[in-house]
């Protein structure tokens, strides 16, 4: 077979994304025949730029998903195939029983598919990104919320705290926390076992703060709630053998590579300050307005002041910054995966993809590119969204 | 210069301004139809409701309608020269130089990195290149004439180093720094305290004549308008409805809506009891919801279907010669002079046994300079309270008055329980609560002292139903056993404040602002509140809307035997809605009485300068002027001796240095008329009445 030219190479990749494309397109005409009754995500879709950011984020985000269930890969990510190390974009796949077809984008330097290593990498940032956010901003919130509020000693204290996690050398906190002695020590652990306490906290106050009016309401839901969200919680922080090992294997759901938990602490624990500093400047903001008089004049306790009416109301900026955040994240994660911290050798994420095509890169540039340029274009999807996003919630 | 010679037509002419709002989803006509016409050294009125379009129109004078708006039709000419067609450039030119624009917040129009001096002597230099000597030799000149004490300190200052009247005065000295044709007026004292507002119309008015300013008066106050201006143009919904001298309009009014916007305002004469005052029914129609035919036809009581109802209505003349125009074709058939109809006189109510009574109530805040370091010496103490006493009956209105920084809400917060007081007693019943904070008071303790709020965009929590809001206080003050019994009295509290039950399931950002002050009202009295605490509920809400509210509270309080505690600023609506009357000043209580009693004489100096301050709009009454000089001073150094001693007018008349050295006692003049001044029973008894009205002179 020949080795495919540039406009075959483009065309077959193009097909081999239908899936996604498929998906997009149901979700662009669903979304702009309705977009009257969607809030503010249908305003989405009268900005270009909201509309054109919001495309590059789904398009990554379908990306993984399917490329999860092995639709749009080519071949095996962690396959490699004699005679196709480092052979240009294109190059046909010797034949035998077991393989056919190209190497789309080429092979890398151990001969591995480097599209669909770029494919199964977009899983690992959908799926890590997204909900180390999240976490990030459960710690956030449940801490920036009552040092906003209440201001004073507390406010100053974990303003003083958020400012030295701040002012802490990432990459340096990083190594550290991949560092033998330490995961041996079980510091890792031990933060994930605290800040993973928080999404626990935020809800159960949040439930409790709304229905301890009425307690036949309020006593099942918190059992359920929390019954539940504490098993994931010991699931995830106790591992057999491990640093904290608390429940019993039977009742152990699942448990988390250690791997995947470091960085998941890491990625937590140096945005959730910033989250708090956000959080707390909007809580002093919205705590001089009336309907908050209002709730203390009839005797509300503070959490459900800070949870019902003070949070609902900055969720505005919020969900803009968590759409900037998650691309820093996403960032984050290709520097951890470019330094190889906490991610498996093999992983096909986009940071250990671009460190390994770099050792190369003045001879082969295609392992190196196609994962760069799309980090590059989820992060720039990201923060077109956020800006999109800030842009119609802020207009009539 | 060629554009300084004498102009001899009118300065101002607008001829069938249209402007539009161009949103996404359609064009939102603002203004219709607008014509106006300024003559050199005239004070033109534009009066009218929020959202009715007077901002809009001085916007479109000035050519900043924003992105969206555009003017889609008609011409503004100043000097002659058509401004909508105006090239950019030459636009500049005129702006801030031949036509000067005040707006409501002086702090935003002043920048906070650049002192005073400068940011004046900038619009000389800029639209005359006139050099900096020259520059601030103006500067220095039109501060003096603003009347700012010591004006070279005032130029070296900054904005934030200035009170709120100081600075609204500055944005005044920079809009006259060259000498403008035209000076446009948005809403100029909204932001500012009632003597401090007299005080600034008062320079405005003289600043007019002097300079032979033409002047651009927008306000939704009647009284102000009347005060300031020779000749006034009512808008309703984008069109100008009536236009005629001030003479004419107030008291030969010849359009339905004028005489309904002053059968809403609390004139003196109206009272709770005997005259009411009467509300327009329905709402004000959003500009994409604007009915065929003449706009306040749905809300008219005179409107006649099948005339009112149909095609566009011109202005049509009074008077025959264009003075006086409306946009009404009935007003030839209506009976102008007919008295209203009253809707329902009610029984005065008694007053019941004491419920709330305070004694000798002190609140201080330590403020310190620095959280960090603390030193006891650099504590400052805020004196927000100093002697409060008084008692409250049940089912009756007492009004407390003052102006900002006089207490009022320091002693709203220490009632609800939000401040725990530093010295004295409040006692609600039997129990004595200015020791126990909110968290420490029980359920009916809570519930029955709440609050209805002063700003009704900021009352309700914007992310929650307006159901749900109710429900969550009944909920708190444990109302009703199960959901089910819940919300049907959330449905009845709805019915009270009269709005239709659908409003349940609608978000606040539906709603107007007289709507939410409703639910506010609702959510108040959820608990059955023994007292309620009203802190300014009707002063953010437009004059047709305050109305229809105040009603609704007096009917409220009539059925529960509720005791409103009402904090005003306003002594117009005091006086209509009020059965005692106390007078608030710098913490101290300065006068307590019933409403009579406080509204005439013998007054306390302060009273009497507050009731001088408060504009009319009755062509009828003739008022005392009495400007008070200078600012409010601070509460973290209040003056020794008497609180209002640095600006009484009466201070001569008392011996010696009696007023600077001590604190006065309170005088009792007659039955439950206190006092708190060292003037002699004989010269507050020589005291004449501020207000006075020319009976004979009352046409009707």
């Amino acid at each position: 077979m020949e080795t495919l030219s540039w406009g075959a190479i483009i065309v077959r990749i193009l097909l081999q994304f239908m899936p996604v494309w498929i998906a997009l397109a149901a979700v662009f005409v669903l979304s702009i025949t309705y977009k009257r009754k969607l809030g503010l995500y249908g305003k989405l879709f009268d900005s270009k730029v909201g509309m054109v950011g919001f495309f590059l984020v789904m398009f990554w985000i379908f990306t993984g998903l399917f490329g999860a269930m092995d639709m749009i890969i080519t071949h095996d990510p962690l396959t490699q195939i004699s005679g196709l190390k480092n052979k240009a974009p294109g190059t046909p796949v010797p034949d035998s029983s077991k393989y056919s077809g190209y190497y789309l984008l080429g092979g890398d330097n151990l001969a591995r598919d480097v599209f669909s290593r770029m494919v199964k990498g977009a899983f690992v940032v959908v799926q890590i990104a997204p909900l180390s956010t999240l976490f990030a901003f459960m710690v956030g919130i449940t801490l920036g919320l009552p040092a906003g509020y209440f201001g004073g000693y507390l406010d100053t204290a974990l303003s003083f705290a958020a400012n030295l996690i701040l002012a802490f050398p990432v990459i340096l906190l990083f190594y550290l926390l991949v560092t033998p002695e330490i995961v041996e020590s079980g510091i890792p652990n031990y933060m994930a076992a605290v800040l993973f306490i928080f999404p626990l906290i935020f809800v159960g106050v949040l439930l409790n703060s709304r229905f301890h009016t009425r307690p036949s309401v309020r006593t099942p839901l918190l059992i359920v709630v929390l019954g539940s969200m504490g098993w994931i919680y010991l699931s995830l922080i106790s591992e057999k053998g491990g640093a904290i090992d608390l429940v019993p294997a039977l009742l152990d759901g699942f448990d988390v590579p250690g791997g995947i938990l470091v960085v998941f602490v890491a990625v937590v624990f140096v945005n959730a300050p910033t989250v708090f500093r956000i959080v707390r400047g909007l809580t002093l903001d919205v705590k001089t307005r009336d309907y908050v008089a209002a709730a203390q004049t009839r005797g509300e306790s503070h959490w459900y002041i800070m949870l019902w009416e003070i949070l609902p109301n900055v969720r505005g900026p919020l969900i803009v910054d968590f759409c900037l955040r998650i691309g820093y994240t996403t960032i984050l994660l290709g520097t951890l995966g470019f330094f190889g911290l906490g991610l498996p050798p093999e992983s096909p994420d986009w940071g250990s993809t671009i460190n390994e095509g770099r050792k190369l890169l003045s001879i082969y540039l295609h392992p190196a590119l196609p994962p760069a340029i799309a980090l590059l274009s989820l992060v720039l999807g990201l923060n077109l969204l956020a800006d999109g996003l800030r842009e119609e919630s802020l207009r009539d | 210069m060629s554009d300084q010679t004498d102009y001899a037509g009118p300065i101002l002419e607008i001829d069938k301004l249209s402007i539009s709002f161009m949103t996404r989803l359609m064009e939102i006509p603002a203004v219709m139809d607008f014509s106006a016409k300024i003559m050199p050294g005239e004070a033109l009125g534009l009066v009218g409701e929020s959202g009715c379009g007077k901002s809009t129109v001085a916007l479109g004078i000035m050519r900043d309608l924003g992105k969206n708006g555009e003017i889609v039709g008609g011409t503004i000419k100043f000097k002659g020269k058509d401004l909508t067609t105006m090239p950019a450039e030459e636009l500049r030119r005129i702006r801030g130089k031949e036509i000067a624009m005040i707006y409501q917040e002086p702090m935003a129009s002043l920048n906070p990195a650049m002192k005073i001096g400068k940011q004046l002597m900038e619009v000389p230099m800029l639209h005359e290149n006139m050099c900096a000597n020259d520059a601030y030799a103006r500067a220095l000149e039109v501060v003096t004439d603003v009347k700012l004490p010591d004006p070279k300190r005032v130029l070296n200052s900054y904005p934030h180093q200035l009170s709120g009247g100081q600075q609204q005065r500055i944005v005044i000295a920079m809009a006259l720094m060259s000498k403008p044709k035209l000076l446009i007026l948005d809403e100029p004292t909204t932001a500012l305290d009632v003597t401090v507002e007299a005080a600034v119309i008062e320079l405005v008015k003289d600043l007019g004549k002097k300079y032979g300013t033409s002047i651009l008066f927008i306000s939704h106050n009647l009284g102000l308008v009347l005060e300031t201006c020779d000749r006034i143009c009512v808008m309703y919904s984008g069109e100008a409805i009536e236009r005629g001298s001030i003479k004419d309009v107030f008291d030969k009014m010849r359009h339905p809506y004028t005489q309904a916007l002053f059968r809403s305002i609390p004139l003196p004469g109206a009272d709770k009891n005997s005259r009411p005052l009467m509300a327009i029914p329905g709402n004000f129609p959003l500009p994409h919801e604007r009915p065929i035919g003449c706009n306040f036809g749905p809300r008219c009581s005179y409107a006649v279907k099948g005339q009112c109802d149909q095609g566009a209505i011109e202005m049509a003349s009074v008077d025959g010669n264009g003075l006086h125009e409306t946009r009404c074709r009935r007003y030839e058939e209506i009976d102008w002079l007919a008295e209203p109809e009253v809707a329902r006189q009610t029984e005065k109510t008694d007053r019941g046994a004491k419920i709330l009574d305070l004694q000798n109530l002190q609140k201080y805040y330590e403020v310190a300079s620095s959280s960090m370091f603390k030193n006891k010496s650099d504590v400052a103490v805020v004196k927000a309270n100093e002697d409060i006493s008084f008692s409250a009956h049940e089912a009756e209105t007492l009004a407390i008055v003052g102006e900002s920084g006089c207490g009022k809400s320091t002693l709203a917060k220490m009632l609800l329980g939000l401040e725990t007081a530093t010295d004295g007693k409040i006692q609600l019943l039997d129990t004595e609560i200015q020791d126990t904070p909110i968290a420490e008071r029980g359920t009916t303790a809570v519930s029955s002292v709440q609050m209805v709020f002063q700003n009704p965009f900021d009352t309700l929590n914007p992310s929650m139903t307006i159901g749900r809001q109710i429900i969550r206080a009944l909920e708190i003050f444990k109302i009703g056993s199960n959901d089910a019994e819940r919300r049907n009295r959330m449905l009845e509290l709805l019915d009270l404040v009269k709005l239709p039950r659908a409003f349940a399931e609608r978000t606040p950002r539906q709603l107007s602002g007289g709507q939410k002050q409703r639910v506010g009202i609702a959510r108040a009295f959820a608990g059955d509140a023994k007292i309620v605490v009203a802190d300014e509920p009707v002063s953010a809400l437009d004059v047709s809307v305050q109305a229809a509210v105040t009603d609704l509270l007096m009917e409220i309080q009539r059925k529960n035997r509720t005791t409103l505690l009402f904090i005003s600023h306003d002594l117009s609506i005091v006086r209509y809605l009020s059965d005692r009357v106390l007078v608030m000043y710098l913490g101290h209580v300065v006068e307590l009485g019933t409403a009579d009693q406080v509204f005439s004489p013998p007054y306390h100096p302060y009273t009497e300068a507050l009731l001088s301050a408060v504009p009319i709009a009755d062509t009828t009454i003739q008022k005392q002027q009495i400007v008070l000089e200078g600012d409010i001073p601070s509460a973290m150094n209040p003056p020794s001796g008497c609180p209002f001693q640095t600006r009484c007018r009466w201070k001569s008349s008392v011996a010696g240095n009696l007023c600077e050295t001590q604190v006065p006692d309170v005088q009792n003049l007659a039955d439950g008329h206190q006092v708190k001044c060292h003037l002699s029973p004989e010269a507050l008894a020589s005291m004449e009445p501020v207000i006075k009205t020319a009976a004979e002179a009352d046409p009707t």
